[in-house]
């Protein structure tokens, strides 16, 4: 099950200004407690944050949301997925996510496929690409597919299921769902 | 007793050194009388550099200043318009016809003189930066569209050191201008200037016993513009300034900070300025200066 969380109005709640930016620290952190609790009253395995709406976002508030539920999530099974990302966003997200060594899967606006943010070798991106065009598949079906050897295919499958981009079930690698 | 200090005639961040020359020991003892009656230009790290000078001199609690406008109608005009006035009444006993504030045409600056106070205040500047900042960057500096995004983000960057680190409130201010002694294009320039506890104060505790004898000023400014290291210990810390310099390092950008003794900046190729200097005259908090060329010469 996918939770999906807006932003664009958790910031609207934490600033009571009509602005449409994701800046400073303390914004941030106001946003990220809010999501918080919204996950503490969740079910889902799954939560979506959806950047939609959202215009600017500074390296401070992308370290307080993203990066600080993606570290906290490390220590639980919840899975986080970013969506309706702006391509001028890119930059503080990689820029956050490299900087601890975090990696997401996220939506762009207006592009089709998924990408993969942050501290992750081309290896697991390819792979990752495949797993969705492709669909899930095991490591020696994977390998074939990419025509790698198993070891190398191992490798890019182990980091992103690290990253959980990818999670393993029954020896078959899914990746995360998107929506 | 009053101790005049006069403003540069071309004030920037280059003569703003001659300018706190004229403090001596700080806080000054005696009342400080400002000159700018011989002032014919001032960049905007002039103008937030001499707000703070006011705020400073009040929060050391020394007598209210007096300030002397420029003899310039044309120079009194434009600081009318960009807001300086009307912060500096706050802040100074002036001395010397002002124009109004209608009477002198409209703003042409990206960001008028604007104070930082809290977290808010950011979210005003970076709303406000917005609806100009993309046609400016890409008609008169050549930066294409989707950088604007990245334009707003340096400035909240730089604007958090204040509300983060000074421990005091700041100004900030936005200008496009042809920088002509030094690279003969247009410029877009965000000044920052607070009157707070500067960088090494603000990174003593956590960096002094790593730097040993040389720490001071400089090596406060090095720790944190070029290790991106920050006073808390949240490992997410620091990167803003490290974010100013990826943005920057795209567009030929150069980033300057002053703070106490020391000025540190990551000097473009077009620019012939020293990285580092050392043993300045001593000025209080902490001043920054965000430069970005047009991306082609003038026509």
């Amino acid at each position: 099950m996918v939770q999906t969380i807006s932003l664009h109005r958790l910031l609207q709640e934490a600033v009571a200004t009509p602005y449409r930016n994701l800046v400073t620290r303390a914004t941030g952190a106001a946003v990220r407690g809010r999501i918080e609790a919204s996950l503490a009253a969740g079910v889902g395995h799954t939560t979506l944050l959806d950047f939609s709406g959202v215009e600017c976002l500074d390296m401070s508030c992308a370290d307080e949301i993203v990066a600080k539920l993606l570290l906290a999530a490390a220590n639980g099974d919840r899975v986080l997925v970013l969506a309706g990302v702006r391509e001028e966003q890119r930059e503080a997200l990689e820029h956050v996510l490299a900087h601890h060594r975090l990696a997401v899967a996220a939506c762009f606006r207006g592009l089709e496929a998924p990408d993969v943010l942050g501290w992750i070798s081309g290896d697991a991106r390819l792979v990752f690409a495949d797993l969705r065009v492709g669909g899930p598949a095991d490591l020696l079906t994977l390998a074939d597919r990419l025509s790698w050897s198993v070891e190398r295919a191992a490798v890019a499958l182990d980091e992103l299921t690290q990253h959980r981009i990818a999670r393993r079930a029954a020896g078959v690698f899914h990746p995360v769902t998107l929506p | 007793m009053t101790r005049v200090v006069e403003v540069p005639a071309h004030f920037d961040d280059r003569s703003f050194d001659q300018f706190a020359a004229h403090f001596g020991a700080w806080p000054p003892e005696e009342r400080v009388l400002i000159d700018a009656r011989g002032t014919q230009w001032a960049s905007p790290y002039g103008l937030v550099g001499l707000l703070t000078t006011g705020q400073a001199l009040a929060e050391a609690r020394r007598e209210r200043p007096l300030l002397t406008v420029p003899a310039s109608d044309d120079v009194k005009r434009y600081w009318t318009r960009i807001g300086f006035f009307a912060h500096a009444a706050d802040l100074f006993e002036v001395h010397g016809k002002v124009p109004k504030a209608g009477h002198t045409g409209p703003s042409d600056s990206l960001l008028d003189v604007t104070p930082i106070r809290a977290s808010e205040d950011i979210h005003e500047i970076v709303g406000k930066i917005q609806e100009n900042a993309a046609r400016i960057l890409t008609s008169e500096l050549g930066i294409e569209a989707k950088a604007t995004m990245g334009f707003a983000m340096a400035l909240s960057e730089s604007c958090q050191n204040i509300v983060e680190h000074a421990g005091t409130s700041g100004w900030v201010a936005v200008q496009t201008y042809t920088f002509r002694r030094r690279l003969g294009r247009r410029v877009v320039v965000i000044a920052v200037s607070d009157a707070g506890v500067g960088f090494r104060r603000s990174l003593e505790s956590t960096q002094a016993r790593r730097f040993g004898d040389r720490w001071g000023d400089a090596s406060a400014l090095e720790a944190a513009l070029i290790q991106n290291v920050s006073r808390f210990r949240d490992p997410g810390r620091g990167q803003g300034l490290a974010g100013i310099k990826r943005y920057l390092s795209r567009w030929q950008g150069k980033i300057s900070i002053r703070s106490g003794t020391a000025r540190l900046s990551i000097v473009p190729a077009w620019d012939e300025d020293v990285p580092l200097v050392d043993h300045l005259p001593f000025f209080p908090g902490a001043q920054v200066q965000v430069t970005i060329p047009a991306q082609h010469a003038e026509s």
